[in-house]
């Protein structure tokens, strides 16, 4: 009978395959990033980090698989937030004319990966959904106030970008939800 | 809640992930059960006891045992 302790726990593999789903999208886009801005001049063995890049972009997909395939959705969250936070619309740049379809672009992915998660959830067992709901509750709760705050200081404040408020509401739930798992693990 | 689960769990020599895999929940689901800090839902408490061929009064008991009804006061 394998004893109960034996197997890893589930946080500590979630927090692996998170780190190297982000370390990898870093790394294949900073490569991608170095290659493609120097295609007049490239580097010594362009294509192969070219290649480098993309494999290592692959590798962060498989890393984010990896976790829904194993049910560790809570890290699903920061790595949504952390994706959220890469993608800015204002980095457009010189496709400005096309940014209503790199709007819908993302709204599709957005709404994809939305529902990706709902299905995750739904199959899910009853103490894992309890502690999305209440998670979710919190970062609700936090997005609330945050609003609230925000709205009597705007003057003060540096202008809110959309992404951000989606990044703390994100955390916020993940937080609420790792709060929330104390109390029953 | 005051449950039997380990104890029940141990007869068998199944592991909390065996046990489950049984009830199509997560191992950290039957922990939190076992270490009372989670009451099962009503379908779940019943196929616990469904599974292991006991009553639900056998595996779940109340934290504080209800004062017995007094039916012989007159009102």
């Amino acid at each position: 009978m394998e004893p109960d302790g034996a197997r890893k726990p589930r946080s500590d593999s979630g927090a692996l395959w998170f780190v190297v789903s982000v370390a990898c999208s870093l790394g294949g886009v900073w490569l991608a990033n170095l290659t493609f801005r120097r295609y007049q001049n490239p580097p010594p063995g362009g294509w192969y980090l070219v290649l480098l890049g993309v494999a290592l972009i692959f590798v962060a997909g498989y890393a984010a698989w990896r976790l829904a395939r194993a049910g560790i959705y809570s890290w699903l969250l920061p790595l949504a937030a952390f994706c959220l936070l890469r993608v800015e619309p204002g980095r457009a740049g010189d496709v400005r004319t096309w940014r209503l379809e790199w709007g819908v672009m993302g709204l599709a992915w957005t709404l994809a990966a939305v529902l990706v998660f709902a299905r995750l959830l739904r199959r899910s067992d009853e103490l894992e959904k309890r502690l999305h709901l209440e998670g979710a509750f919190f970062g609700l709760c936090v997005g609330l106030v945050g609003s609230v705050v925000y709205a009597l200081f705007e003057n003060r404040l540096p202008e809110l970008r959309g992404q951000w408020v989606a990044v703390v509401l994100l955390l916020s739930w993940w937080v609420g939800y790792l709060a929330t798992a104390r109390r029953y693990w | 809640m005051k449950n039997r689960l380990r104890v029940l769990r141990a007869e068998r020599e199944w592991s909390q992930a065996d046990l489950a895999d049984r009830l199509s929940v997560s191992r950290q689901t039957v922990n939190s059960i076992e270490n009372e800090r989670y009451d099962p839902s009503l379908p779940l408490a019943f196929a616990i006891a469904k599974l292991f061929q006991v009553r639900i009064e056998d595996v779940f008991a109340p934290d504080v045992e209800p004062p017995p009804l007094d039916l012989t006061s007159s009102t």
